[in-house]
């Protein structure tokens, strides 16, 4: 697809429509829509900024590309003014006091914020079923789930009724939703994009991710939400991408998938058999590709859950009642902090950090955190190896099509399961790119950490052959 | 003199228990044979360099960021935080 971007921009432009009726026309979508992808509309903001944008037209002024695009937030950042809820009981009528940068930068390129999107509860989750606002349905089968943790966003764009949505992910909760709903859906180099104002997960690799319906568009926002930030100490200066140097391949000569993926036999035969089928038409476009060694999938997804659950079990403890949060009083004050805590998070968000306060507790550390972070570090070699070898690696996004609404949360461990392709980018802190192509939830293209280009030049190539 | 907690004290929860689904993911890590046990090598050195600290200085929040954070309070009196009694033990 071409990039709506630019064709609503154009369209703004040459006034065939004004910014308060695309506006209207979507807030009215989102309103009316039955796939629970909505937790708040911002309507009166979104109209506000809408009126000012259409009066710089009326006035022949000139107006940036991103001036007047609507767009989706999942509700784990923070929007001044606005409720950001993470689709929790405990934080259901929190208000931001600030801005998050990344989409602060949005906000300042002149982009309009229509609505803060369902999602799982803190990110707990691969379905979009964790959350108080009812489980989010798949845009393409509303009888499946959407995908998560970015589930909202991800149905948002496929459905048109934002032109971009800007999701997070941790262990795969852009890339998965985007699969499921074939959309673009980018997590970009950790670092490359600041997380200050999203709220934390694992801190060591959550990365603030776009998802829509075009390379172009992914690349557009990518672009305006990059940089460093001295609120996030671990972002950096970044090189713009231009659009000319995604169109241009040709450096691209190596690819490599992980066998071990291929031959598990959790993958479903059919996305197999898509999988190998578009490797043979990369080749017949004369590109190398490679079988590469890699590490089980259990190995993969309990590393990342060890490490991710002792992260969010450090993130979370804030989350008491105390000076904000939906406080139920106790007889004293731990008394509060437990009957707060154990009445408003979800089962999900319980068993996580239940399961990063043992990982965390003496006699475990070693066992069990310490020796996750020697395998994320062994992990990371691996890549480092792999990327010595070939540009660019492969992968399906999931091993099968999205399960039924109700039967992820009936089974915990076969939804951790199901990110065992996603969590090993995390891991690595790698850029992975979702296209909607390639298998029934697409396929991940990744390359060497600080390389998002690549990515994007390879998905670009892929467009054209697969 | 030591005390053991248990989870639910550690996490704030009660009646916290661990799951029998996360504990078969920490089995696998448990059995698993990494190469280099030490931790301390660590290849995801994400740390700012100290030449690149943020300046140490306090930042004054806008008139509105300090509206909302009171407007966020669990419970108020007077424009203050009101906060259960604590209870040593």
């Amino acid at each position: 697809m071409e990039s709506q971007i630019k064709k609503i921009h154009q369209q703004l432009v040459s006034k065939q429509i004004t910014c308060t009726a695309l506006v209207q026309e979507k807030l009215e979508l989102l309103k009316q829509n039955t796939y629970n992808s909505v937790n708040s509309l911002l309507d009166t903001l979104a109209l506000d900024l809408a009126a000012k944008v259409d009066a710089k037209i009326a006035n022949d002024e000139e107006i940036g590309l991103l001036e007047g695009i609507p767009f989706g937030i999942k509700d784990v950042y923070m929007v001044q003014g606005t409720y950001t809820t993470a689709s929790s009981d405990l934080l259901k009528k929190y208000k931001s006091a600030y801005t998050a940068t990344a989409i602060q930068k949005l906000l300042d390129a002149g982009a309009i914020p229509l609505v803060k999107e369902n999602c799982d509860s803190f990110g707990h989750g691969s379905s979009s079923e964790n959350t108080i606002f009812g489980a989010v349905k798949n845009a393409i089968n509303p009888e499946l789930v959407s995908g998560g943790s970015s589930g909202g966003s991800a149905v948002n764009v496929a459905k048109e009724y934002t032109v971009f949505s800007i999701g997070g992910d941790t262990g795969g909760s852009v890339r998965q939703p985007a699969g499921y709903n074939n959309i673009y859906g980018l997590k970009p180099s950790y670092g490359r994009i600041s997380r200050y104002g999203l709220m934390a997960y694992a801190s060591s690799t959550d990365c603030v991710g776009p998802l829509a319906k075009s390379i172009e568009d992914i690349r557009i926002v990518l672009n305006v939400m990059s940089g460093k930030d001295g609120r996030d100490q671990t972002s950096y200066v970044s090189e713009e991408i231009s659009e000319a140097s995604v169109l241009e391949s040709k450096e691209i000569k190596t690819v490599g998938y992980f066998k071990n993926f291929i031959e598990s036999e959790a993958i479903a035969p059919q996305v197999k058999a898509d999988f190998l089928a578009s490797i043979e038409k990369i080749k017949a476009k004369g590109i190398e590709v490679k079988e590469l060694d890699f590490f089980k999938s259990d190995t993969l997804v309990s590393t990342y859950y060890t490490l991710a659950m002792a992260e969010t079990a450090s993130n979370l403890s804030r989350l008491d009642g105390t000076n904000y949060g939906n406080r139920i009083e106790g007889e004293n004050l731990k008394d509060t902090y437990s009957i707060t805590r154990s009445e408003n998070f979800s089962e999900e968000t319980k068993r996580r950090i239940v399961g990063g306060n043992q990982v965390l507790s003496q006699g475990f550390s070693d066992a069990i955190y310490l020796k996750g972070l020697a395998l994320r570090d062994q992990i990371s070699a691996n890549f480092d190896k792999d990327f010595k070898e070939v540009d660019v690696i492969l992968s399906p996004v999931t091993p099968a099509s999205p399960p039924k609404i109700g039967d992820s949360l009936n089974d915990p461990l076969a939804m951790y399961l199901s990110d065992a392709y996603t969590v090993g980018f995390s891991l690595g802190q790698l850029p992975t790119l979702t296209v909607p192509q390639g298998t029934v939830t697409g396929m991940q293209v990744t390359a060497a950490k600080n390389n998002d280009a690549t990515v994007l030049k390879f998905a670009n190539f892929l467009k054209d052959t697969l | 003199m030591s005390k053991i907690m248990t989870v639910d004290v550690l996490s704030s929860i009660k009646g916290a228990k661990p799951s029998e689904a996360v504990n078969q993911l920490f089995d696998v890590i448990k059995n698993a044979h990494p190469t280099n046990n030490n931790a301390a090598v660590n290849v995801h050195n994400n740390a700012v360099s100290l030449d690149d600290l943020r300046e140490d200085v306090v930042i004054e929040s806008s008139a509105i960021e300090k509206q909302i954070i009171i407007e966020n309070f669990p419970n108020e009196k007077d424009g203050y935080l009101v906060v259960a009694k604590v209870i040593e033990d």
